[in-house]
């Protein structure tokens, strides 16, 4: 490509120069080091006077000093008058901390796009944002681009029972994501989630806790409100629950009455009869208030027994017509077959009779603490008075819980009720989130969908592999997972992965290359968003 | 009715410095909790409500850990700015990347510039340094920078030091150092002498030419810092042969990067006297008695001070703050 250049940030030179051979390119020079007192010295030592520029850096274990490096080569380009910079960042730094989680917190990602515009930033590529949302952050363009395509293409062509897996989310604030792939493969879907505040106690009730969370985590709040009343009134709910049941959370468990049960129809052949499906929800927000209405109806009445996100099926991959509205509606109790309970003791799953670390914990009395108030207060109150005054400790922010359960997981002296809800029983299980940092609640989630769910093979579905810490090396000795697929967006050190025989690697300079192509030609980049058929 | 009155936080950077600050202003440094995300980003939580509270943020440079502590500082600002400060200051003894401000080669990156904008960006409202390398640098903010002298304490230091300077001589390191020196050898009517050095490349020295005589005399260098120390080594031993009786160096920032430590023990200075706007931590043990640490806090708590009220800070220049 005549008058574009490609630098290199230190974090990721293979990433780069694979970008560049696919452009048939090399990598412009630069000199990058370091004065003897840390600072970060850039020579560029080519002009870059009127020419496209852009600049590949990554996130690294000296994170700030890539951040810094990147925002020195910008100003360096800028000060020889390049014509247009662009940052190619595969994985944003600071994309967790993109909202006030605590009182007084940082939203330091915001802090990070004002940084880059400073520094002279006229276009940024990234890969995966954790929270799309920071795409508004940026006054400049910012291209999103997705690694889910090269994942559904690598699971069609690497995973021969691919048809008959299930995705599963780790946590509540990743369901989105998970639904998105699960569409992409058509594929049904289940959701893991660990009681974090109530010990053994009633872990529906923080399970619902927790969805509002992930609700108002997901900035759609409004949107929900607005949308709650108007669902509820036309929706009709034919198996709102008691109050009782929901004073019996053991009771509702147990609750199955097959009477009750609609036949369903198959979307596709594919599946096994007898288990009930879990939707396969599309996380448009134009579907939210279809969805929408369920959940918080079913919080509203303090309903126990299911999780929201578990209804009976819709057409997978295709939005929700109306008709299948009312499928929707067609809670069945069957479902509570679905809910796999597991006992999590530093980070593992213990058998039922194993003892208990704390006589509290496997209280059973522990219900709803203000059954009567309104859901959504609740849901306010539960994040904007954070009882819990850890740094990282936020609220129903999926990094923030996941932060915490790992808190938990290594804690000792406490035990966390962790639920599983969705059939897995012999089936491959794709446990996905946006990014693999800490290890515990990977091997939490694999273990319940092993050892409790009955799950045949496991694997770790990522975009970013930070595996910070022993993370790799945990997650290679867990039993329970049997690949880790991330992409090479974030560098793993050659180290790591010689030992990690369990880890594949996707190299995503293919995508970069052709978003960079098609940015400095102009032409549209929403090709490399939709999924191949091949 | 709120109160409006000093917040001081501190970074991982400094803390002892910070207290030094907090003891002289009579307050207590506000609650904050820094810390790493195990892939190394910062996260930061401020303890206490700053809602309409004047916040001083103290933050220096540790060596090799400078963008670590660039990052956190302006983390901790921009925490401060959502949490409705009212004013924030930042409070940077030493200034990180002070030395790359021209562009002194085609596209060179002026990085203070930079840090400059940063600053700004995150939401600072004022910023209060100390001998600055350039003070060009000043002109970088568009909000109000308060550049404190180390020299009024330098002034002090020699003449309760050296006899009121009796038989001393001023010696700059180099070129652009005169004018520092000669501030100082004129306030004390001292001779002064200036060492001419080829730099070829940051951080090394090549050749030395004395400009001035310094026989039987006590030199007394004079610089902004001593990052490696290869100059002042250097500078020593060309003021010992040329016939120099004693050689000290007294320098504001002791960075102290890199081999300095060996440098020093085996060059001819007999003290480095520096201040503590950076921290020196096991370095200041492994000099042992070669090392002299001047208290600068005062300088910076009655700046803060000062700013607080609403005074003039104009007295500093001038003068440095009793113990």
């Amino acid at each position: 490509m005549r008058n574009t250049l490609i630098f290199a940030g230190s974090s990721c030179p293979n990433l780069t120069s694979q970008i560049c051979s696919n452009l048939g390119m090399t990598t412009a020079a630069v000199e990058l080091s370091q004065f003897a007192n840390g600072e970060t010295s850039v020579k560029i030592l080519t002009s870059v006077r009127e020419k496209d520029v852009f600049v590949v850096q990554s996130g690294s274990p000296r994170i700030n000093d890539s951040i810094m490096e990147l925002l020195i080569m910008i100003s360096a380009c800028k000060g020889g008058s390049a014509n247009k910079l662009t940052a190619v960042l595969p994985y944003f730094p600071y994309s967790r901390q993109s909202k006030k989680k605590s009182h007084r917190g940082a939203i330091t990602a915001r802090m990070l796009a004002n940084l880059l515009h400073v520094a002279g930033i006229n276009h940024v590529i990234t890969v995966d944002l954790h929270a799309s949302q920071m795409q508004g952050f940026f006054k400049c363009p910012v291209d999103n681009l997705h690694a889910e395509p090269l994942i559904a293409r690598w699971i069609r062509h690497n995973v021969p029972t691919w048809r008959e897996a299930v995705c599963v989310s780790k946590n509540a604030g990743g369901t989105k994501r998970v639904t998105s792939l699960a569409d992409a493969l058509k594929l049904n879907f289940g959701i893991v989630t660990t009681d974090r505040k109530r010990g053994g106690g009633n872990m529906t009730a923080s399970m619902i806790m927790r969805r509002l969370d992930g609700f108002e985590q997901d900035a759609e709040v409004d949107a929900d409100v607005t949308n709650l009343h108007i669902g509820r009134e036309d929706t009709p709910l034919e198996d709102t629950p008691t109050e009782e049941k929901s004073k019996n959370p053991e009771l509702n468990n147990s609750d199955t009455g097959p009477g009750e049960r609609k036949p369903e129809q198959k979307p596709n052949g594919t599946t096994p009869p007898t288990p009930p499906r879990p939707t396969n929800a599309r996380p448009d927000i134009q579907q939210s208030p279809i969805r929408n209405p369920h959940i918080v109806t079913a919080l509203r009445s303090s309903h126990t027994s299911r999780s929201p996100l578990v209804r009976s099926q819709t057409s997978p991959a295709t939005p929700a017509p109306l008709h299948d509205l009312h499928d929707d509606l067609e809670y069945t109790d069957e479902r509570a077959r679905d809910i796999i309970h597991g006992r999590l003791v530093q980070g593992h799953i213990v058998p039922d009779d194993y003892p208990s670390p704390t006589p509290s914990a496997m209280s059973n009395s522990v219900i709803l603490d203000r059954p009567d108030e309104d859901p959504m207060e609740m849901s306010r109150a539960s994040s904007f008075f954070n009882p819990e005054a850890h740094a990282l400790g936020g609220t129903g922010d999926a990094a923030a819980s996941s932060d915490e359960e790992e808190e938990n997981f290594t804690n000792p002296g406490v035990e966390q009720m962790i639920t599983l809800v969705g059939d897995v029983r012999n089936r491959t299980v794709f446990i996905v989130d946006d990014m693999i940092d800490k290890a515990g609640s990977w091997i939490a989630a694999a273990e319940t969908v092993k050892k409790r769910g009955g799950a045949k093979k496991v694997y770790c579905i990522a975009t970013h592999g930070l595996f910070g810490g022993d993370a790799l090396d945990e997650m290679q000795q867990c039993d329970c997972i049997d690949t880790i697929l991330v992409t090479n967006s974030f560098p793993i050190s050659a180290e790591k992965v010689r030992n990690a025989s369990k880890l594949v690697v996707l190299d995503l300079s293919n995508l970069l290359a052709e978003a960079i192509r098609r940015n400095h030609y102009g032409e549209s980049i929403s090709a490399l968003f939709s999924h191949s058929s091949d | 009715m709120a109160t409006n009155s000093i917040k001081l936080l501190t970074g991982n950077s400094h803390p002892q410095l910070a207290k030094l600050v907090a003891d002289r202003l009579g307050i207590e440094l506000a609650k904050t909790m820094s810390l790493n995300y195990s892939n190394q980003e910062t996260s930061v939580t401020i303890g206490e409500s700053v809602r309409d509270e004047d916040v001083f943020i103290l933050q220096s440079t540790l060596p090799g850990d400078i963008n670590d502590g660039l990052m956190e500082l302006l983390i901790m600002i921009n925490a401060c700015k959502t949490a409705s400060a009212r004013r924030i200051t930042a409070v940077i003894p030493n200034f990180p990347y002070a030395r790359q401000d021209k562009k002194d080669k085609s596209r060179a990156p002026i990085s203070a510039k930079l840090i400059a904008n940063m600053l700004q960006t995150a939401g600072c409202n004022h910023v209060i340094t100390m001998d600055l390398h350039a003070s060009q640098i000043q002109g970088f903010f568009n909000v109000p920078v308060d550049n404190l002298y180390a020299e009024p304490s330098t002034l002090r230091w020699i003449r309760e030091n050296f006899r009121g300077g009796q038989g001393c001589v001023i010696v700059s390191p180099d070129a652009g150092g005169a004018k520092r020196a000669t501030s100082i050898a004129d306030r004390l009517d001292l001779p002064f002498a200036l060492i001419h050095k080829e730099r070829a490349r940051p951080n090394e020295v090549s050749r030395m030419v004395l400009v001035g005589s310094v026989k039987d005399m006590t030199c007394i260098l004079v610089d902004d810092m001593a990052d490696t120390c290869g100059t002042l080594a250097k500078a020593a031993s060309t003021l010992v042969s040329h016939g120099a009786k004693e050689v000290v160096a007294i320098v504001t920032h002791g960075i102290l990067s890199g081999d300095a430590i060996e440098v020093i023990k085996k060059s001819e200075l007999q003290t480095l006297v520096v201040t503590n706007t950076v921290p020196l931590g096991e370095k200041a043990d492994k000099l042992g008695s070669k090392l002299r640490v001047m208290d600068i806090s005062p300088t910076l708590a009655e700046a803060i001070r000062r700013t607080h009220n609403g005074e003039s800070v104009s007295f500093l220049f001038t003068h440095a703050p009793t113990d």
